[in-house]
């Protein structure tokens, strides 16, 4: 397209549509342009042959081109190739091709004509054809232009939404005097996602980890998920209590979810120096201890899933963690492959995987999904989080 | 995600089979109608035929649970296996629905 006036303007009504005419024929070429005139249709251009359809096309912007098959220098064909290599799919080509001329009806489709128009020229056949490709033009047109609108605008909430995340300063500068490290991955499936993580600090020896999975994916679970964030800001009170703190914020979610609509979530409390992790869960899959000598267990016993019952009741366990010790704490899209259910790994698989890859230092994100996966850039067709909290400063 | 019943007698018994997850919530909306609609006081949910269900599957058994106990009757899950029953018991459903 470098050489191309751009055809980024909207497609403008028939009256003012910019259509180019190309016959050798003098006389064809004044019979559908006085056609076209009759029937309103003001911007007219003409060319005598391909050669000079393309010299106009490379400077003047075009909505339609009326071609003919047969002509000397450039022919019909070549002018249907060169036009779609170079403007694109979207720019309307009417090829006129007389009766006896069957097998130029398949090649000019193929070159890439819109349509035919039989010669001789049938008024209300030319013109009908004309007012359709020029609608269906528009169409695709604002499809097009509302499609880039919904984009960008995706583009701009996602990047509020990856701006909620903590950066790898702000993780850093609390884990780090606490005497631990975290490592955190996130991916939304669908540009905007219902996951989120916070890490903060409880008080001087201690901080939180906080994971959140709202179902379902897209823009409601993104909303929902700033809904969280917000709620979370304002549970100060119950940060050194894993219980509590669930409890607090599934009480706030009963009052604004639909019924349909809940969160699974995963809340800890870390001590590195005392070697103690307090943690409560939602439904969410329970997180792994990978122990310095290569063994794991489970973090089990959660309660209820966030946002259905008022009154759930949540529980706070506790673990004692060496400084060898790891935390892995995922969402279900780790291991729920719904394309390749027998393909989903388990628990035991995604312990061996993180074991493999956790003292490997950069990338751990990337080698731990290609290593279950098989590559790094694995789809998945849900939100993506997972975290990797160490009990010693890296 | 297809779902079979002959929506008489009491307890009503629906077979749920297949994989339930976002794709099925107008499905399952219909269902949730017609079982909130029929005269049973008590719907079981057979789940032995299906083999997976997402977080949005989660979503719409309670949701189909609300509906019925609004309608004054009792939703019931059975035959809950693999997959589903371990999202499921992960998620603590029993406290709203109960699982035979």
């Amino acid at each position: 397209m470098d050489d191309m006036p751009s055809q980024t303007g909207p497609v403008p009504p028939d009256g003012d549509a910019r259509i180019l005419i190309v016959d050798d024929q003098p006389s064809s070429r004044t019979l559908i342009g006085s056609l076209l005139k009759a029937e309103g249709y003001g911007r007219l251009a003409y060319a005598e042959d391909g050669v000079a359809a393309m010299d106009w096309l490379a400077g003047n912007a075009a909505d339609m081109v009326i071609l003919d098959i047969r002509m000397p220098r450039m022919d019909g064909f070549e002018v249907c190739r060169a036009v779609r290599g170079q403007l694109g799919q979207d720019m309307p080509i009417l090829v006129q091709t007389g009766i006896q001329e069957a097998d130029c009806r398949v090649e000019a489709f193929q070159a890439g004509a819109s349509d035919i128009v039989s010669k001789p020229i049938n008024a209300g056949e030319l013109v009908s054809r004309v007012r359709l490709h020029l609608e269906r033009r528009r169409m695709i047109d604002r499809l097009q232009r509302y499609q880039d609108r919904m984009e960008d605008e995706l583009r701009a909430a996602q990047s509020m939404q990856l701006d909620l995340l903590p950066g790898a300063e702000d993780i850093d500068a609390i884990v780090r005097p606490r005497g631990a490290s975290l490592t955190a991955f996130y991916r939304a499936s669908h540009m905007l996602g219902g996951d989120l993580w916070q890490v903060f600090p409880v008080d001087e020896s201690r901080f939180g980890v906080f994971m959140v999975d709202l179902s379902g994916h897209g823009v409601s679970a993104a909303i929902n998920a700033f809904r969280v964030n917000m709620i979370t800001a304002g549970l100060s009170a119950e940060r050194s209590d894993p219980a509590q703190w669930l409890a607090a914020l599934n009480r706030k979610l009963v009052s604004i979810l639909p019924v349909e609509h809940f969160a699974t979530a995963f809340y800890a409390v870390i001590d590195p120096g005392a070697g103690r992790l307090q943690y409560a869960a939602a439904g969410a899959p329970p997180p792994l201890v990978l122990r310095g000598g290569g063994e794991w267990e489970t973090l089990t016993g959660g309660g209820l899933i966030l946002g259905c019952l008022a009154d759930a009741a949540y529980e706070t366990h506790a673990i004692e963690l060496s400084p060898s010790d790891r935390l892995f704490a995922y969402s279900d899209a780790l291991c729920e492959d719904f394309e390749h259910p027998d393909r989903s790994p388990d628990t035991g698989t995604i312990a061996a995987a993180v074991q493999a890859e956790a003292g490997g230092g950069e990338a751990f994100a990337d080698r731990l999904i290609a290593r279950l996966f098989g590559r790094a850039d694995t789809d998945f067709r849900d939100d993506l989080t997972f975290l990797l909290v160490g009990m010693t400063p890296s | 995600m297809e779902y079979r019943s002959e929506f008489a007698g009491d307890p009503l018994v629906v077979d749920i089979e297949g994989v339930l997850t976002f794709d099925d919530h107008e499905r399952f909306r219909e269902l949730a109608t017609a079982i909130a609609d029929a005269g049973a006081a008590t719907v079981v949910l057979d789940l032995s035929g299906l083999t997976m269900i997402d977080s949005a599957g989660i979503g719409m058994l309670i949701m189909t649970n609300d509906r019925a106990a609004k309608r004054g009757k009792t939703l019931r899950l059975r035959g809950l296996k693999g997959q589903v029953a371990k999202v499921v018991e992960l998620s603590r459903i029993e406290q709203l629905i109960p699982i035979d």
